[in-house]
């Protein structure tokens, strides 16, 4: 019996399957255009199938934007559920949880049940998700990788806008382009800056309780994260993969399905 | 007078809707009669509005918690000017074209939308113009900014209510002096003089409103509820627009009734109760049906709204009748918001949570109602305490811009999911 998370995010379209021993395999791939279609595709890399065929040994819990569209799932679960479980797997001793994914940013309170027991939002703006960094990086010329290397963020850097991305572009845009220009490590760390005040507007909303762990694509920025850890006064949790835990998440609930004996 | 040849679109608009909701009721085998009474006077409300200037009427435009009594004792015909905004929004599905309008005379996108949207449709000739415009800051800042404005645009004259924020004797005094002051305006600008046997009456009826208020409520602490979620709204638009009125007794005598019938037979108001909540605030307009609706899929039921349901206590004695006014202003549920916010808000919130039993609470944050989103922090911290988790939406109450079903759809159902995984 197999249980499968799928989390089809804005940008990218994750599968945890969760084996009888609990071992994770995850396959992650762009979701393109047609959700469905990528959805279809990395079931199948993940079962090695040639042709999807969930038949009953199989439970697929689905979440993120798109999940809802998917025709092949036993259930769907709102994202803020799956990544509760899905951290609290990771690491059970995480309380809070801040999941930053293309579109999105959400700060989660988590329970030691790996239930959720609070959240807040942000997905008015894209200021504070990961499409504006993507943005960011554009505008600085270099890759977002390299951007993301925890040793570039200077140890402070100028005020960016933090309510607006477009604002925050044109900010940017007038610092490379300023005579001289300001240097690259200090644009760098403002950018970092001004997402991180975002969600700390979040955090301080929620409450902050140890452990914090850090989820979502924007996880896997070093740098950024250098500057969250800055800002709230102590080390956060960073899982290997961290934009796969909505989607173990969703995997860990197929298994608690299973275990009911409601699955397919 | 109101200019007969004036343009009343939306108050038609509303008429109309009225009698289509009644044909609807009529052929639900599960419509409520109060439902069909509501409707019944709501669209008497308006067409008395809208005949008004063929009738030779004299309109006084009010403000929310403006003291309504009055007017019905002098035997004018009010125009209670947010409900109108909320109902053009509920029953046309839309209000741009008014928001536009408010816009279009330069009122800020971030003010007050039923305040802006009244703005463009009395510029836009899309509602009556009214004959005087009175207002008042009892409860909301802007309404006392607003009220001028209003005035200025209909080019009539008017009359700010100044209500004191404390409760002492002295500042009793204070608003019975202004309700004086009040009445001598209007019967210096309607011709007409205050009927003050009429004004005991209205408040005999209003301090028996009041008693069946709080017997509605007493009946939604039955579990499951037995009054859908949106029901509130009528209980709302009921003491807004009939204060102390006799139609508003029949509405609540019979939804009494009905309610009293359903809890002794065990029936809720949907299919199968999970969640029961308390709501903060009022809910997109625009989203009302689709609101039923969620309400009914998940089982999910608004029992109880302090700040808008759950009266203060005290009675009001017809033999003093303007004391009385001023008294009612005290009572309102909705006064706990006003001024400092003190421990009777607080201890309102933890007592509805507890008398009610509810599993959680969901806050409209009003983008515009500066006054109501200050507090969002504090009601959830002090139901936090109590172990409620509470979902704010920020929502406008009749821009659909600024939220949409997708977003309330998904919002709602994280929220039941959290209250289901617990």
């Amino acid at each position: 019996m197999k249980a499968l998370g799928i989390d089809v995010g804005s940008l990218t379209t994750k599968v945890v399957m969760l084996d009888g021993d609990g071992s994770p395999t995850v396959r992650i791939t762009p979701s393109g255009d047609e959700p469905q279609s990528s959805a279809r595709e990395a079931l199948e890399a993940v079962l090695g199938q040639p042709e999807l065929n969930l038949d009953h040994e199989f439970c697929v819990v689905s979440t993120g934007m798109g999940g809802k569209m998917l025709p092949f799932p036993h259930q769907n679960k709102a994202v803020t559920t799956c990544l509760a479980r899905g951290v609290h797997h990771l690491f059970p001793s995480a309380r809070t949880a801040i999941d930053i994914g293309a579109e999105s940013c959400n700060v989660i309170r988590v329970s030691d049940r790996g239930r959720i027991n609070d959240w807040v939002s942000h997905d008015k703006c894209a200021a504070g998700t990961g499409v504006f960094l993507q943005k960011m990086a554009k505008v600085m010329h270099m890759p977002l990788e390299a951007m993301a290397n925890p040793s570039l963020p200077a140890a402070s850097g100028p005020e960016i806008s933090s309510t607006c991305a477009v604002f925050a572009e044109s900010e940017v845009i007038s610092h490379v382009h300023r005579d001289p220009p300001t240097p690259k490590e200090q644009i760098i760390a403002g950018i970092y800056a001004s997402v991180v005040s975002r969600i700390m507007i979040l955090c301080k909303r929620l409450g902050i309780e140890r452990d914090v762990i850090v989820v979502g694509g924007v996880a896997l920025n070093g740098g950024f994260v250098k500057i969250l850890e800055r800002e709230i006064g102590f080390e956060v949790l960073v899982p290997e993969t961290p934009q796969m835990a909505a989607a173990l998440g969703a995997a860990v609930i197929a298994r608690e399905t299973l275990a009911k004996g409601a699955g397919r | 007078m109101i200019d007969a040849t004036e343009r009343v679109d939306k108050v038609d608009s509303i008429i109309r809707a009225c009698s289509v909701m009644i044909r609807m009721n009529k052929a639900s085998p599960d419509g409520r009669e109060s439902e069909r009474v509501y409707y019944r006077i709501l669209s008497d409300y308006f067409t008395r509005l809208r005949n008004a200037p063929d009738e030779g009427k004299f309109v006084a435009a009010h403000t929310a918690f403006f003291p309504a009594e009055v007017l019905y004792a002098m035997g004018l015909v009010p125009m209670h000017t947010e409900v109108t905004t909320w109902m053009i929004s509920l029953f046309t599905g839309e209000c741009a074209d008014l928001l536009s309008a408010g816009t279009a005379l330069g009122l800020a996108s971030e003010i007050c939308t039923p305040h802006r949207g009244l703005a463009g449709a009395f510029a836009a000739g899309s509602i009556p113009r009214p004959d005087v415009m009175l207002w008042s800051n009892l409860i909301c800042d802007n309404t006392a900014k607003s009220g001028e404005l209003l005035m200025d645009i209909n080019g009539c004259p008017g009359f700010f209510l100044d209500h004191p924020f404390q409760q002492s004797e002295a500042e009793r005094r204070y608003l019975v002096g202004e309700l004086e002051g009040m009445i001598r305006f209007l019967e210096e600008q309607s011709g007409r003089k205050m009927d003050w046997d009429r004004l005991a009456e209205v408040v005999s009826v209003m301090d028996r409103q009041i008693e069946l208020f709080r017997d509605i409520c007493e009946l939604r602490k039955a579990v499951p509820s037995p009054f859908q979620t949106q029901g509130f709204l009528e209980l709302l638009t009921i003491d807004y627009l009939f204060p102390g009125q006799p139609e508003a007794i029949t509405y609540l005598e019979t939804l009494r009734r009905e309610l009293a019938d359903r809890v002794e037979k065990g029936q809720g108001a949907v299919p199968n109760e999970r969640f029961r909540l308390m709501s903060f605030f009022v809910p997109p307009m625009y989203l009302i049906g689709f609101l039923e609706k969620m309400s009914q899929e998940h089982g999910a039921v608004s029992v109880t709204e302090p700040f808008f349901t759950y009266w203060g206590e005290g009675r009001l004695d017809p033999g003093r009748p303007l004391e009385s006014v001023a008294q009612k202003s005290y009572m309102i549920p909705e006064v706990r918001m006003y001024g400092p916010l003190d421990d009777r808000a607080v201890r309102s919130i933890v007592d509805c949570a507890e008398q009610y039993r509810i599993d959680g609470a969901v806050y409209y944050a009003d983008v515009g109602c500066r006054h109501t989103c200050a507090t969002v922090k504090l009601f959830k911290d002090i139901l936090n305490e109590i172990d409620v988790p509470v979902l704010t939406i920020d929502c406008d109450v009749v821009d659909p811009t600024i939220t949409s079903e997708e977003e309330m759809r998904e919002k709602l159902e994280q929220f039941f999911e959290l209250l289901e995984d617990r």
